[in-house]
């Protein structure tokens, strides 16, 4: 309990200077390497302006790099860059760019915006000579593109800075790239290889067929052609990560998957293919063919209502064997079909009540499992909204709670629990589980607070003489280091 | 309570620590200043506050007396000087939490009818309150601007411009009052921006709180407001210039636009609920957002050109769906500009058929159909046919077949379903023309085309009349396609000869029946107009009974010259649809 406060103050001091540190990187990335790319520019500019056209030039120096040899995107390097691997498709992308007119006119540039321009290349997101260019080039190149209008803006212009039919220059920078992130986690990493058909996308409970090759460390480990349900792959042996990212995959997509453990095998591993615990797996898959399933609006309240006990159970034997993520998503299924729905009738209004109840008082569980405890509340919130006396919503809330170091608010829960039933010995343990933190809690604030004042002044004079010191030398690190070494200090005093 | 009394309270007070005073102290120093501002000795007040003795006694009870006197000053019953003068000593010397708390109760007790004069008076304070507070504002500032906007968002938002400057409500002043009030904490993220590039906690937090006000300001009041009604740009339009600064600020907190627009996370829900849609951002925030960028063309200097004009319109779709199902004029007419604007820069016949497996791309023209059909509000019912139209024209062959089809089978309205087929004719003359033809509105698709469009769904029974537009147009293709076909020895000729007899065969039986029906209609009113034009006549002979039994005999509430003129017209339009059934039989045989 005594160092408590010694080991918080060294994480904070910990943090300050990793983000110093993080700090010129961010800003060398905003600039970019302008002051090179205004250099290229302004050569080229007076290349342009002295000698030869910038038509001419591309005739004499470009390389076609369209995919059908049009000579519509015409490419001169000026600054290689690393040898390596290219952006591939759907990769989120960081470039700079600057956009001219043939007549030297800027109409567009990130730099004007001190940030780079991010996008997912090769996704139409841009006009096409930039997704064509940007493919082309590696980690830190800078290029100059000549394009013509049907790569750019075509006939219709992009009003009012680019006029009809233009052919346009830029010149771009890559700064950096790395395959899309499916998951705010970023616990999958999908990576395009041949880009599918289209927009539409499998969705929850649909069947897709697919071939999929795994890999860990390098190994092969499984490579097959097979038939499964959208948010349900855990049936036939597939990862979770693979099945997430089916949402977001097209007909006749391939692409690789690179997955976490928690998307992957997980702790367990997977013994039959010889994976350990807690293993990165690479995944490439290739979405043959699928089949929708109805979506929730295409379906009518009795036939929501049907499906969802279905899915309930679903839902529910997955919980059983542990696959908490699993059993989310098919819960989560029953949600978003009947969140919106009222019914009508009293029997209908009663069947959705009560599949919305469990649905919510399952999904708190799973969380709790998962130790997702924001959405444990959540959850529970829904359910006492729909019933305020519902004796497992308080308690898994109460969990929740505790678990998050919200004592008093657990306390609250527990106690509306024995409200509900006296005879929940659980929850009377839980109370006194509660009370015994918020006193321990009590206690070591008071140690921590205790000399703070006392600790403040000593460390102020400590300053100030530093301070001092510092006028005299002039040396900024030396200080720095000073500082945090006699604060350290005075605080182990303590 | 005598002057010596008083005196001697004071002096106790002067010399009592803070914590030593009791609840009864309290009550007394608030009935004091009560009174002294109720019966507007505000003078004497505002000398007792500033004496440099009686400071530890104002600064310990002085909150107290700011529900008084803002009463007084949002009251107007007298000059309000001094109680201003004493608002703002008090301001600066009571606690900051404490004077917050005051301040934001104050607000949200506002009386409704003088919200904007109340909130006015207190954001000059609660932003010299919450300067005062250093570096742990970022929360405190949320709270106000959150207290601020409820207040904000109960002012009705001016319809026109004439409104607008007017500003009965205060909504604009209020509006000009926020931007004051939050400009010294935009520059304070900006100011550390440029001073390093490692960002704190607290300008993290400043950078939420303000990222959430604009947001918030964009649903309210600016998605309600009327930006151009009249494209009168030289007249200043304090609301206008609110959308621009909150596109300003955004700017300014580095939170850039097409991370806002394109590259939010639309649904959360897909993963698994990890990271799911916070509040603070709702996408009718962003539709907003949209609009002042691609219609108002705020901001758009800043905005990058490069991305692809498909590419952009795919992401508005999203927006225009919602702006488009809300029953609010200045929602419906926000989204049908952002669908002009993102359509206008897509070329001609360059929208694939796989964009309208999108669910917007399918619910928009939906809703679209809708607003031509039933919007009570006449500009909207006539924009929205022109939006219809252009989002044809960006459609490529494939995609406009696959619409067309849709459409028709959805509609259900005789007015949508004329302007489809006189579409198909277009295209069917266009495709004969242009050189660069892809074939979907020639030959056997044409044909294909044809036999999902030309029909009569109802066979028999169809109401010629409520369905004359859609016939009239089916004839009308199907004249021109006979004879565009008549002198080429093409494959279809036979099967349009086989399309145009069938409708015609039911059209026929159609026409008959009608025809029959409504000339009897006719005749019977002629009857009944005679028979009435004598007992009129007879009538007026007697003159005693008035026009008693002609107002009985009057039928379906239509004055009898009206239904006169309506069956007329009928007739008339069964002929037209008749000669032009005879041109096409003419055209079928003479190849023949």
């Amino acid at each position: 309990m005594l160092h408590s406060p010694p080991v918080r103050l060294a994480e904070v001091t910990c943090g300050y200077t990793e983000k110093q540190m993080r700090g010129p990187g961010k800003t060398r990335e905003i600039l970019g390497t302008r002051a090179c790319v205004s250099a290229e520019m302004a050569t080229f500019e007076d290349e342009s302006s002295t000698s030869q056209s910038p038509v001419d030039l591309f005739n004499s120096q470009g390389i076609d790099i369209t995919p059908n040899k049009d000579r519509g995107v015409c490419k001169i390097v000026k600054r290689h860059g690393k040898e390596g691997e290219r952006p591939m498709i759907g990769d989120k992308v960081h470039v700079h760019y600057t956009g001219r007119l043939l007549n030297g006119k800027k109409f567009d540039s990130s730099f004007d915006r001190k940030e780079p321009f991010v996008l997912n290349v090769g996704k139409g997101q841009v006009i096409k000579a930039l997704d064509i260019g940007v493919c082309s080039m590696q980690k830190g190149e800078v290029c100059l593109l000549l394009c013509k209008p049907e790569y750019a803006y075509g006939s219709a212009g992009s009003p009012p800075k680019v006029p009809t039919n233009s052919t346009l220059l830029f010149e771009v920078e890559l700064l950096n790239f790395r395959g899309e992130e499916l998951t705010e986690d970023g616990g999958i990493l999908r990576r395009i290889k041949v880009k599918g058909e289209g927009y539409n996308n499998p969705n929850e409970g649909a069947t897709v067929h697919v071939h999929l090759e795994g890999r860990c460390g390098g190994r092969l480990f499984e490579a097959r052609d097979i038939t499964f349900v959208v948010g349900e792959s855990e049936d036939m042996g597939v990862p979770l990560g693979v099945d997430r990212a089916m949402e977001k995959m097209q007909k006749g997509e391939c692409c690789l998957l690179y997955l976490k453990p928690k998307y992957g095998y997980g702790k367990e591993g997977k013994p039959e293919y010889d994976i350990g615990p807690n293993a990165e797996l690479l995944y490439e898959v290739t979405l043959k063919d699928f089949e929708k399933a109805k979506e929730s609006w295409e379906m009518d309240l009795n036939e929501k209502l049907e499906k969802a006990v279905l899915v309930k159970q679903k839902g529910t034997q997955y919980f059983k064997s542990g696959r908490y993520y699993h059993a989310v998503i098919q819960y989560q299924r029953i949600v978003s079909w009947l969140e919106m729905e009222c019914g009508v009738g009293k029997e209908q209004q009663q069947a959705i009540q009560a599949l919305l109840l469990v649905a919510h008082l399952n999904l708190a569980l799973c969380y709790l499992r998962l130790r997702e405890y924001s959405q444990t509340v959540e959850n529970c919130n829904k359910v006492v909204e729909l019933d305020s006396q519902n004796e497992k919503a308080l308690y898994r809330r109460g969990e929740a709670r505790l678990l998050r170091n919200e004592f008093t608010l657990a306390l609250m829960d527990f106690r509306q629990v024995l409200q509900v039933n006296p005879s929940n010995r659980a929850a009377r343990c839980r109370i006194a589980v509660c009370q015994r933190k918020i006193r321990e809690h009590h206690e070591r604030d008071k140690k921590i607070y205790a000399n703070m004042f006392q600790r403040f002044a000593e460390h102020d004079a400590k300053v100030g003489r530093l301070k001092r010191k510092k006028e005299e030398s002039g040396l900024v690190d030396q200080n720095n280091k000073a500082v945090k070494k006699s604060r350290t200090k005075s605080q182990d005093g303590s | 309570m005598a002057t010596n009394q008083l005196d001697d309270v004071i002096q106790r007070w002067r010399t009592t620590k803070e914590k030593d005073l009791k609840p009864e102290d309290h009550e007394l120093f608030l009935n004091i200043g009560g009174t002294c501002i109720a019966q507007g000795d505000t003078t004497q007040l505002l000398d007792f506050i500033k004496e440099e003795k009686n400071q530890g006694i104002v600064k310990s009870m002085g909150c107290g007396l700011l529900r008084p006197l803002i009463k007084d000053v949002v009251g107007k019953e007298r000059d309000p000087v001094h109680c201003e003068a004493i608002i703002t000593h008090l301001v600066q010397i009571c606690r900051a939490n404490d004077l917050l708390d005051v301040l934001l109760r104050e607000m949200e007790d506002a009386d409704p009818d003088a919200i904007a004069d109340t909130i006015i008076l207190l954001m000059q304070h609660i932003q010299l309150v919450l300067s005062r507070l250093g570096d742990s504002k970022a929360l405190s500032l949320g709270r106000a601007l959150a207290a601020l906007q409820k207040q904000i968002s109960k002012l009705p938002v001016p319809y026109s411009r004439k409104q607008e400057q007017e500003d009965k409500y205060g909504l604009c002043r209020c509006c000009t009052a926020l931007l004051t009030f939050v400009q010294p904490f935009v520059q304070e993220v900006k100011s550390q921006d440029t001073k390093s590039p490692v960002t704190t906690s607290n300008d993290e937090e400043l950078r939420t709180v303000l990222l959430k006000f604009c947001m918030q300001s964009l649903r309210e009041p600016l998605l309600e407001a009327q930006l151009d009604r009249e494209a009168d740009t030289t007249q200043n339009s304090p609301l206008r210039n609110f959308a621009t600064e909150i596109m300003a600020i955004l700017s300014a907190i580095q939170e850039p636009l097409p991370k806002l627009l394109f590259y939010y996370p639309l649904r959360g829900k897909e993963d698994m609920g990890v990271g799911r849609q916070d509040d603070s951002h709702p996408t009718e925030s962003r539709a907003c957002l949209a609009y002042l960028l691609f219609v108002q063309l705020i901001a758009m200097e800043v905005f990058p050109a490069v991305f692809s004009p498909i590419f952009v319109l795919r992401c508005n779709m999203e927006y225009i769906n919602i702006l488009l199902s809300r029953k609010d004029e200045s929602w419906i007419l926000k989204g049908l500009d952002l669908y002009v604007k993102s359509l206008e820069r897509v070329l001609d016949n360059s929208l694939p058929v796989q964009l309208l497996e999108l669910r917007p791309f399918y619910s928009v023209p939906q809703i679209l159909v809708k607003i031509m059909i039933e919007c009570p509000i006449q500009h909207l019912r006539v924009k929205a046919l022109v939006v219809f139209q252009l989002f044809i024209e960006k459609l490529n062959g494939e995609a406009k077949h696959k619409f067309f089809r849709c459409i028709m089978k959805t509609s259900q309205h005789a007015g949508v379903e004329s302007v489809i087929l006189k579409n198909i004719k277009n295209q069917a003359e266009h495709s004969s023309k242009s050189e660069h033809r892809d074939g979907w509105f020639e030959g056997t698709l044409l044909i294909s085309l044809l036999r999902d469009t030309v029909s009569l769904p109802q066979g028999p029974e169809t109401d010629l009349l409520h369905g004359m537009d859609r016939v009239m147009e089916s004839l009308n293709l199907l004249r021109y396609l006979l004879i565009k076909e008549r002198t080429k020895s093409t494959a279809i000729w036979t099967d349009l000869c086989n399309i145009a007899k069938t409708y015609i065969k039911i059209l026929r039986v159609c026409l008959s029946m009608s025809k029959s029906y409504y000339g009897t209609e006719l005749k019977s009113l002629h009857e009944e107009k005679k028979i009435k034009a004598k007992e009129f006549k007879e009538m007026s002979k007697k003159k005693s009974i008035q026009h008693m039994i002609v107002k009985n005999e009057s039928l379906g509430g239509m004055p009898p010259e009206a239904q006169d003129k309506v069956l007329q017209c009928a007739l008339v339009t069964y002929d037209l649809m008749e000669s032009l059934v005879v041109r096409i039989e003419e055209i079928t045989e003479e190849r023949v």
